[in-house]
């Protein structure tokens, strides 16, 4: 059944938003070429990371389903189609981060194991995002929400975050190995919180829980 | 059966004019307080007012210069921007996500209507940032150690650049139709900036091309008097206004008005923009060149003095409130002074290198003058130990000049004369020190040139300031003829103090 599955998910799934996403980093770390005289790390890790953010943003609009509420009845289950919708898209985001990768000047590049962690922290956090939005709302296309608050966590979050938390360390800083770390760690609870968000809750999410009222004999039809 | 009669309703018409215009002012009401309770924006703005009260008492170590505060106050309303760019743009397209956009087409107001309402949206949010930048102002203007003046063009900044976003959100949403838009939009705003910080070279002058983004920082903290900034601050609010408004024409043009006057005011806001554009990036006047030149190298035909306590204080005019302040540093320096000392006559000058405005960040030449000591434009924070060393460098050694050759014991009492009458000594000694250190040598931060401090000289003086006030005043006193002899060691300067001789000798520059 998976296999029959994969074709329906491989043709519902939201390619252009994640495309754009895409075309736009590609340009984004394509245009480090274009910078003249002598090559600086700083514009190559800092375009990068733009390109990344672009990506990302893009995935925040791939577990849109118009269809939603219709596809909720359907027997298999939604750990799996969401599962399916990431499994189909990780390969084409491996290739895509390769690509970008290359695109950078080998004298501008900065270590790629570690931008790569962050990349891949960025999509992971907001694929969980996106996972949360859906499990605790009814909204069938969280993706511009989810958009949104990535954007906003990208600008506040250079600001906002204390010293012994800083994530955003530059090539060369003495923090660099530190701020990794801590990168790694936060794609650990995007991963954890990830598969905790996907299989669909038994009973609505409920802030606060409303007392239970007993069913009526008749149904509640009334004499 | 009884029949109901029913009388036909007459048809009555409304026949207000401007009933249109009035829909639109009632949806823009909507539309904003809408987008004033979104979650990014309250976000933002929670997040703007916690920048706002986390920077504002700290700024410029508590006495601001207006004329910096004004520049201050804008980097914290692009995150409304922001989120205003984000929801605006959102609320446009709300009426396609949900589909709604077949039911608004039966209604009286055309799109293009609709479009002007949700500019109109932003205006609110824009109010609310303006508030929130005089609050920001005020409240640097209402510290007691405040001078200068502020401009309005400045300040005008950061809720110009709220409208431009809210423009700029609305007319996106009219160009391309998707959720996925805006924030792409914004990420190349951030490659854009950031390729262009990379790119075009630092240091490339004043104005220029860098006057096209909205916010335009400097890389110096060095206050300058208000004419002598020489910021294009009302071309460039000129600008953001005429581009703000360009956008906001164009966003109602892209939601389908046709009127030939909305032409008309295409083209006069491009022309706004256009002249407050061009008119920002222009050279630096010869006139300000030249007063640039005056006040770095003759201040004194720019300069008022005043006279306190025997000494005389010369500062710009924008600073001549601080003067007491000064004089209550150097009248304390003076009182701990033995002999002639105490009576010394001080001519305290405000000098400043202003010959690359806000771009350079040169330090300040030594005085040749006797007994002149230099102020900066700066006080508050460290700066307070930084004059006082200054101050009973030159008592001591006798001019700027010679404090640069200070590397004998007279450093010991130059130190506890600059330090011994602060609210925290060690505190003080720690700001003062280049390094942040109470031990081993260290550079001593001072108006003008540093001077030199050895590992010897900072155990006396940490000594000393741990002793009682009093019998070390004492001790200064009776002994300030020795104490302040050139070639006096710093072994013989701790026995006259009463503390325990260092054991290396006196060797600076190591």
């Amino acid at each position: 059944m998976t296999r029959e599955l994969v074709l329906a998910v491989w043709r519902a799934l939201p390619w252009r938003a994640p495309a754009a996403g895409g075309i736009l980093g590609l340009l984004i770390a394509g245009a480090t070429r274009l910078s003249e005289g002598e090559p600086d790390p700083w514009l190559g890790l800092a375009l990068l990371r733009t390109a990344a953010l672009a990506y990302a943003l893009g995935l925040a609009f791939l577990l849109d389903d118009p269809a939603r509420h219709t596809t909720a009845a359907v027997p298999t289950r939604r750990a799996l189609r969401t599962g399916l919708r990431l499994a189909l898209v990780t390969p084409v985001t491996a290739l895509w981060w390769t690509a970008v990768l290359f695109l950078v000047p080998s004298d501008m590049r900065p270590p790629a194991a570690d931008v790569t962690l962050e990349a891949a922290a960025a999509c992971t956090v907001t694929l969980a995002a996106a996972v949360a939005a859906i499990r605790l709302t009814d909204e069938p296309q969280p993706g511009p929400s989810v958009a949104a608050a990535l954007l906003f966590t990208a600008v506040v979050a250079p600001l906002l975050l204390p010293h012994r938390w800083e994530l955003i360390a530059w090539v060369g800083d003495p923090r660099w190995a530190a701020a990794h770390e801590r990168w790694a760690w936060l794609l650990a609870g995007a991963v954890v919180a990830l598969a905790a968000g996907l299989p669909e809750p038994v009973r609505r999410f409920q802030p606060v829980r409303r007392p239970r009222t007993r069913p009526q004999a008749d149904g509640g039809l009334g004499a | 059966m009884s029949t109901v009669l029913q009388e036909a309703p007459t048809a009555q018409r409304t026949n207000r004019t401007g009933g249109a215009w009035a829909a639109v002012y009632a949806l823009a009401l909507f539309e904003a307080r809408r987008l004033l309770t979104r979650i990014p924006m309250l976000l933002a703005l929670a997040a703007y007012l916690a920048w706002i009260v986390w920077r504002t008492p700290g700024f410029e170590d508590g006495s601001p210069a207006l004329q910096d505060a004004d520049r201050n106050t804008q980097s914290g309303p692009l995150l409304i921007g922001l989120a205003v760019l984000l929801c605006a743009n959102a609320a446009v397209l709300r009426s396609k996500r949900r589909d709604t956009e077949r039911h608004f087409a039966v209604l009286v107001l055309e799109p293009w209507r609709r479009t002007a309402a949700h500019l109109l949206s932003v205006v609110p949010a824009a109010l609310l940032a303006a508030v929130c930048v005089a609050g920001q102002f005020g409240w640097a203007a209402l510290q007691s150690g405040s001078v200068g003046s502020g401009s309005p063009a400045e300040l005008m900044v950061g809720p110009l650049t709220v409208l431009l976003s809210g423009a700029a959100g609305v007319l996106i949403a009219r160009l391309i139709p998707s959720t996925l838009t805006a924030p792409m939009a914004i990420v190349l705003l951030f490659f854009f900036l950031l390729f262009f910080a990379g790119t075009v070279p630092a240091g490339d002058g004043e104005r220029g091309l860098r006057w096209l983004v909205p916010v335009v920082t400097e890389s110096t903290t060095n206050a300058l008097p208000s004419d002598l900034i020489g910021r294009p601050a009302a071309w460039h609010a000129l600008y953001l206004a005429g581009l703000a408004l360009t956008l906001a024409l164009l966003a109602v043009l892209a939601g389908g008005g046709r009127a030939w006057t909305l032409w008309g005011a295409v083209a006069g806001a491009l022309a706004l923009a256009l002249t407050g554009g061009i008119a920002q990036t222009a050279a630096l006047p010869a006139t300000l060149t030249a007063a640039r030149e005056r006040a770095t190298h003759t201040p004194e035909k720019d300069q008022t003095c005043v006279r306190r306590g025997g000494s005389t204080y010369c500062a710009f005019p924008e600073w001549t409130p601080r003067t007491d302040t000064w004089a209550g540093a150097v009248d304390h320096i003076k009182s701990l002074a033995g002999g002639t000392a105490h009576d010394r006559q001080f001519l305290v000058r405000q000098r400043i290198d202003a010959t690359y405005g806000l771009a350079g960040d040169a330090a300040i030449e030594t005085s040749t003058t006797p007994y002149q000591v230099t102020v900066g434009t700066a006080w508050g924070g460290n700066r307070v130990p930084e004059f006082s060393a200054a101050v009973a460098a030159v008592l001591v050694a006798g001019s700027e000049q010679k404090t640069n050759a200070l590397c004998d014991g007279r450093m010991v009492t130059v130190m506890w004369l600059a330090l011994s009458w602060q609210p925290d000594p060690m505190q003080s000694l720690r700001n003062v020190r280049l390094d942040d250190s109470v031990t081993g040598s260290a550079i001593v931060l001072s108006t003008t040139d540093p001077m030199q401090m050895t590992a010897g000289q900072t155990d006396v003086v940490r000594e000393l300031l741990q002793k009682p006030h009093g019998s070390v005043a004492a001790r200064v006193k009776a002994h300030w003829a020795e104490l302040t002899a050139p070639k006096v060691t710093s072994a013989q300067a701790a026995e006259l103090l009463g503390v325990a001789a260092p054991k290396g000798a006196d060797k600076c520059g190591e």
